[in-house]
Parts: structure tokens; C-alpha cells; sequence
């Protein structure tokens, strides 16, 4: 049985339809990536399975409930945490009060949480900086934090929204080494919203292609690549990236 | 934590002296001052609870001082309570404005909660007006019987309010609940994705806040011995919050402080006559402009920090700690280290 079936799931901004009729299965245990170029709809999309806006129309089922209506904290507590595209730490507070604030929700166990929350920022390689004030992070670092502070809710399915925007190189496969670590390591689904080709692919089992808010292909990252819908859609980007 | 130690002593050693210092000058006038002073901390302080710590700016805290302070004079005059009920009623009627103005208000982002707070105190001062039939008018209520007959003990059971008040809101600002509410202060989407119930956080808090409010508006009420729509004002609920400023936002003691320094402020200036206000404001506007993190809050926090480095058993300190100290950020990070 899949963790996540999203079905048909529409959603318009007045007379922009951002999302048209999009349906994605993820399975426990994969890393599914979501591809499309700026403004295609990845984002919303992340906002309608999250909570975080409502659908107009469509069906999410996350370990098999009905998740509509449900506010975002709720559905943070049936077990699906998200990071954000710009990182949102909690400005004034330290690393690891950053982390203590996810570690707050229903499925956290009981026991030392501090500890706890120690232990996920040296999972993601943060243990030095836990009294550092979260703002002053550097972006790299932000972003583990980000992935920490999702982690400290103990999903089962975690969301990341282009955790590679504005890294270097350097950084870019540092966190993808993260996110297979923790993939082996702790068993987590994952989907991943990306448009830096390179590092997705390597990283991703199967890709949902998405262009002006619809599925345009779905497959494997070499069925992807070679698909003539996310060439036509891709041409100018695969360009751009090849220069950046 | 030897934090901790440093804290508890330096709150008992001020309320000692709080307590003592009408004993060692013995005069009805200081009682007064005091007293007062330490109604205005309650208020402080529980505006700075939901306030300074979540950011949401309250605009009409004098609406809950107000609903609190009429709910004791109704009780006691009109329905001839005994004058302790006041206490619990005004508690009770404060809080359920709070549930009535946070509902519609504190769901929604931008202005809107700072701007229906001040509108229900404006409105509900209006209402004291209109309905004068019932609530006295401009007059108000008087004929309010005292709680305590003897002013010291009033002063000294409005004191213990206040420590009580304080060490409760310190305590609830230091544990989970207060980690919530400051991460609702850096962001309120994040804190969603982190799986908080912000809304439900939100209201709580303002309902909290609300109740400490309506107990300071009887107490108010008890001292005075009357209540007048004046209580609605809005130029209270800006004293409120210049006080918390000035003692430190989002530190809860802090607000104390700076209630008893302005209240003992504007009654030092007393001589200079007209130029009483100017001065007030001139030094009010120096706090703010040199020290925009208030006065009372940092200045303990270094005191404290020079007293446990000076203390031989505390000689080691973390370079992360000393670092985040020397950047100095903003004064709500390091509270609860």
C-alpha cells in the first residue's frame, strides 16, 4: 500500500490554475522526486499535501487517511513533516531551541528531549552550533537545521522543498549525502522538490515531471531525461544549468 | 542551573525590600505609591506574557483591566458579594473577553489582533458611557468596600499577587509553553511545519494574560474603591507596554521592574510641577533610544553574569555560551539558557 496518494488534486489562484489534476503515489521507503521549472507549481503543490492551503479539489491519503481539512499541525502529527524553499528558522532562538520546538508534537516519545534533539543535529551535523542563534547559521547550515527541526516530528514521510537552492557545489553534496544517510539509516520516505538536475537524479528512485501545474511524465530518472515532454519543457533550463 | 539560584535570590531579595521599605519610612503616601506600583507590575507582567513573548502586540490590555475592575464593582455593590469574590469573578469576565477578542482576531495575520484589541477598549469605554444608567457613567461605581482594611496589608497581599503572578509567568515563559510562544514569535509558518497548534497557543496565552489583567482591575478596584470608564483608556494600556520596554521585553521580571521605576518616576518628578510630563517623556524616550532592549532585564542579565563568573565553582563557561553573550542578539534568545 502507498504512504502517500494524492488524487486528482486541483487548485486555482483566481484565474491562475496552479495546480491541474495532479495525481502521485509515493510508497514507504522511496525517494521520489518532484522536476519542473519555476512557477510550474511544485511549491503549491507542497502547500495543498501539507495543509498549509486548502485544495478546490482532489484527495490526499497519507497512511491511509483522508487528510482533508485537517489543519497543517495535525497533519505534521500524522507523521509528514515539510522544510521550506527559503529557510525559516526561528529567529532569536538558538540551533537547538530550533529543534526542541519540532520535537513538541504527539508522536515525539517520551524521555530526555534535549538529548534527543542533541542527537538529531549531530545526525545532521550541527552538534557544535546547538547555542549558535539560529539566524546567524550560514544558508548550508540553515538548511540541515531546517532538515532537523522536520526530523525532531519523527515522520514517516518527509517533504523537502529544493533543499539545494542558493549551495555551492561543495554543500550541494554534503546534504545529498544527508538525505541518503538518513534515507538507509532511518527508513524515511522521501519527496523531493528540485530543479539542480544533477544531484536529484542520482538521488531520486522515480520522477513526477510537472509543467504549468500538470503531470507531464512519470518514471524512472533515465526514462525522465530522455522523456520528449520534459525536453520540451526543460530545454532552456538544462541550458542554464549546464552554464551555472 | 546556577542561573537559576542567581534569579531566585535576586527576586526574593527585591521583594524583601519591596516589602520592608513602607515598614522603614512608614509613611501612607509611599503605601499608596506602592501599591499602585505593584498593580501596574501585574498588568506588566501579563502583558508581556502573551505580548513580548509571542510579538502579537496588544493594543487594549486596559480592555481586560477595565472588564476586571467593573466586574468587581458590580459584584461587590450591586449584587453585595463579599468583596474576595471579586477576585475569581474578575478573573473569570477577563478571560472571557479574552476567548471573545482572540477567536476572530488571533487567527489572522498583519495588524489586525493589535488593532481589534484597542477598538474593543475604546468601545467598551464608549459602552460605560452610554449605558450610564447601569454602569454610573462617567461616575462609575463607588461605594467599592476594601479587601484588607489596613492599607500596609492590602499593599503586602497586592505584593504576594504580584510575586505570585510573576513566578508563575517566569515558570510557564521558561518551560515548553514558553518555547512555543517564542517560536510563534519567529515565525508562525514554521512553527506549523514543526507540528504546534499556533492558534490554540495564541488564544491561551492572550486568555492567561487576560486573567492576570482582571486580577490587577480588582485589585485596582478594591484600592480605589471605586472604578470609572477612565480604566478603559488607552493611555493605560501604552503605559503598560512603555514599562515592559523599558523593564525588557519578553523577560516577564523585567516588566516588574520597569513598572515600579516608572511609577516611582512619575511620582518623583511630582516637583517639577508642569514640566513633569516633558521630563517623563524625555527620559522615557533616552531608555528607549539608548537601550532598545529595556533596562531592567539586561542590566540584571550582566549583573547576574558578573556575579556567577565571580563566584569560584562557576569559573568554566562554554565558548558557545560566552559567544552568543558577546554577539549580544536579540534579548528573547538567551533567556532560557
Amino acid at each position: 500500500m502507498s504512504l502517500l496518494t494524492v488524487k486528482e488534486l486541483d487548485k486555482r489562484f483566481g484565474g491562475l490554475h496552479a495546480v491541474r489534476k495532479v495525481s502521485i503515489e509515493v510508497s514507504p521507503g522511496e525517494i521520489v522526486g518532484i522536476l519542473g521549472p519555476n512557477g510550474a507549481g511544485k511549491t503549491t503543490l507542497y502547500n495543498l499535501i501539507t495543509g498549509f492551503i486548502p485544495a478546490d479539489g482532489g484527495e490526499i491519503l497519507f497512511d491511509g487517511h483522508s487528510l482533508r481539512g485537517l489543519a497543517p499541525h495535525r497533519i505534521v502529527g500524522m507523521g509528514m513533516a515539510r522544510t521550506f524553499q527559503l529557510c525559516r528558522p526561528f529567529v532569536g532562538m538558538s540551533v537547538l531551541e530550533n529543534v526542541l520546538v519540532g520535537s513538541l508534537g504527539p508522536r515525539v516519545p517520551a524521555g530526555d528531549l534535549e538529548q534527543r534533539a542533541r542527537g538529531l543535529l549531530a545526525d545532521v551535523g550541527l552538534q557544535d552550533k546547538e547555542q549558535v542563534p539560529a539566524e546567524q547559521l550560514s544558508y548550508g547550515d540553515q538548511r540541515r537545521l531546517e532538515i532537523a527541526r522536520a526530523l525532531a516530528t519523527e515522520p514517516l514521510l518527509l517533504l523537502l522543498d529544493e533543499p539545494f537552492a542558493g549551495l555551492g557545489s561543495g554543500e550541494i553534496a554534503e546534504l545529498s549525502a544527508l538525505i541518503r544517510r538518513l534515507h538507509a539509516d532511518k527508513g524515511l520516505t522521501i519527496l523531493l522538490i528540485e530543479h539542480k538536475l544533477r544531484e536529484f537524479m542520482k538521488l531520486v528512485s522515480r520522477v513526477v515531471a510537472i509543467d504549468f501545474g500538470a503531470v507531464i511524465a512519470c518514471g524512472t530518472p533515465e526514462q525522465i531525461v530522455a522523456h520528449p515532454a520534459v525536453i520540451e519543457a526543460y530545454i532552456g533550463k538544462q541550458e542554464e544549468e549546464h552554464a551555472a | 542551573m546556577r542561573h537559576k539560584t542567581f534569579d531566585a535570590a535576586g527576586g526574593v531579595i527585591a521583594f524583601a525590600i519591596l516589602a520592608l521599605l513602607p515598614v522603614i519610612f512608614s509613611s501612607g503616601y509611599l503605601i499608596g505609591v506602592l501599591t499602585v506600583a505593584a498593580i501596574y507590575g501585574i498588568w506588566a507582567v501579563s502583558w508581556d506574557f502573551m505580548s513580548g513573548l509571542t510579538g502579537r502586540e496588544n493594543f487594549g490590555h486596559s480592555l481586560f483591566i477595565g472588564v476586571g475592575a467593573y466586574a468587581a464593582g458590580f459584584l461587590n455593590t450591586s449584587f453585595g458579594f463579599g468583596p474576595w469574590w471579586s477576585l475569581p469573578a474578575a478573573m473569570a469576565v477577563a478571560v472571557l473577553f479574552a476567548l471573545l477578542m482572540g477567536f476572530p482576531t488571533l487567527r489572522l495575520k498583519g495588524p489586525y489582533f493589535a488593532l481589534a484589541m484597542l477598538s474593543g477598549a475604546v468601545i467598551m469605554q464608549r459602552l460605560m458611557l452610554i449605558f450610564w444608567e447601569y454602569t454610573g457613567g462617567e461616575e462609575g461605581i463607588s461605594g467599592i468596600e476594601p479587601l484588607l482594611r489596613s492599607p500596609l496589608h492590602f499593599y503586602w497581599f497586592v505584593l504576594a499577587a504580584l510575586a505570585a503572578v510573576t513566578l508563575l509567568l517566569v515558570l510557564l515563559a521558561r518551560s515548553k509553553w514558553g518555547l512555543i510562544l517564542r517560536a510563534i514569535r519567529g515565525d508562525e509558518a514554521t512553527c506549523l511545519a514543526a507540528g504546534i497548534n499556533i492558534t490554540f497557543y495564541k488564544i491561551a496565552s492572550l486568555a492567561i494574560s487576560a486573567a492576570f489583567a482582571g486580577l490587577g482591575g480588582a485589585l485596582y478596584a478594591h484600592y480605589q474603591l471605586q472604578v470609572s470608564p477612565q480604566l478603559f483608556a488607552v493611555v493605560t494600556s501604552i503605559t503598560i507596554i512603555t514599562m515592559v520596554y523599558v523593564g525588557g521585553m519578553a523577560s516577564i521580571y523585567g516588566a516588574v521592574g520597569g513598572a515600579l521605576l516608572l511609577t516611582l518616576m512619575t511620582e518623583l518628578l511630582r516637583d517639577f510641577g508642569e514640566w513633569r510630563l516633558m521630563i517623563y517623556s524625555l527620559i522615557l524616550i533616552a531608555i528607549l533610544f539608548f537601550l532598545p532592549n529595556g533596562f531592567i532585564a539586561p542590566a540584571w542579565r550582566s549583573l547576574r553574569e558578573r556575579l556567577s563568573s565571580a563566584s569560584p565553582s562557576n569559573r568554566r563557561k562554554t565558548p558557545a555560551a560566552a559567544q552568543s553573550h558577546a554577539i549580544g542578539g536579540s534579548a528573547t534568545g538567551r533567556e532560557t539558557a
